[in-house]
């Protein structure tokens, strides 16, 4: 039962090495969600659209983001791709 | 407040700290951070400690590395793989606007160091008692940073006593 509970969970078997885990997934969570929203407001494309894609709200990305990503590139927007195009 | 009783050295080390937790992508500042700190602000009888026993802030940062990317690999994810994936746009630091505050254990160190001081009959709250606040702490991740980098807390404890020592007499 234990055995069994353990394979359907898998990784660590020490729990603090199993939250360690965790820890370390968010951590890199983080860094690859930062440098993808970076790729894609390079790549021109709207806080609404990286939005969607990340099934979050445009407001929530923009908060976590903007403010890095503007101080990264000052004063140069990167050509939006409008809707239409 | 305790940072009041912070010697000077000591408060240069937690600002360290902070900018050592930042680079690493650590959202909050942790022991392994005030580890880092002590040997950063490389000020004290702390850092000297730590230098005279081979640790560097490359080999400590190398090592906080080391345990992130072990700790990825219990769950079958590789670091390196993930870098080379993600290339040159994958940076851990956590940017500046972002706040980040003291885990509950780094808290718990700095209130060891104050105890530490207070048992030492020191009138300061020097980066040698964060050391030992850090010590005390045996399963903590900066414990086991220093392991890795083949210091054991009683070789650490009895150098920053010797150094002591040198510097009181």
């Amino acid at each position: 039962m234990d055995e069994k509970t353990r394979t359907r969970i898998g990784g660590p078997e020490d729990p603090r090495e199993g939250l360690e885990a965790v820890v370390a997934l968010r951590r890199t969570l983080e860094a690859l969600e930062a440098a993808q929203v970076e790729n894609a407001f390079v790549a021109g494309w709207s806080w609404a659209q990286i939005a969607e894609v990340l099934g979050v709200s445009k407001q929530a990305v923009h908060k976590k983001h903007a403010k890095r990503i503007k101080n990264r590139y000052p004063g140069e927007p990167p050509r939006r791709k409008g809707k239409g195009e | 407040m305790i940072f009041n009783r912070f010697a000077r050295e000591t408060r240069r080390c937690v600002e360290a700290a902070v900018e050592e937790a930042r680079a690493l992508g650590h959202d909050s500042v942790g022991e392994e951070d005030l580890l880092l700190g002590i040997v950063r602000a490389d000020e004290g009888v702390a850092a000297e400690a730590l230098s005279s026993l081979g640790v560097t802030l490359e080999g400590a940062r190398d090592e906080s590395e080391g345990m992130l990317s072990d700790a990825l690999s219990s769950v079958g994810i590789s670091l390196e793989e993930v870098r080379r994936e993600a290339g040159d746009a994958l940076d851990m630091t956590i940017p500046d606007e972002r706040r980040i505050p003291f885990s509950p254990r780094a808290k718990k160190v700095l209130e060891r160091a104050l105890r530490e001081a207070v048992g030492l009959r020191d009138n300061y709250i020097g980066t040698e008692h964060v050391l030992l606040g850090i010590l005390r702490n045996e399963d903590g991740t900066a414990v086991r940073m220093l392991a890795r980098l083949g210091v054991s807390p009683e070789m650490l404890e009895g150098r920053l006593f010797e150094l002591r020592g040198r510097v009181a007499d």
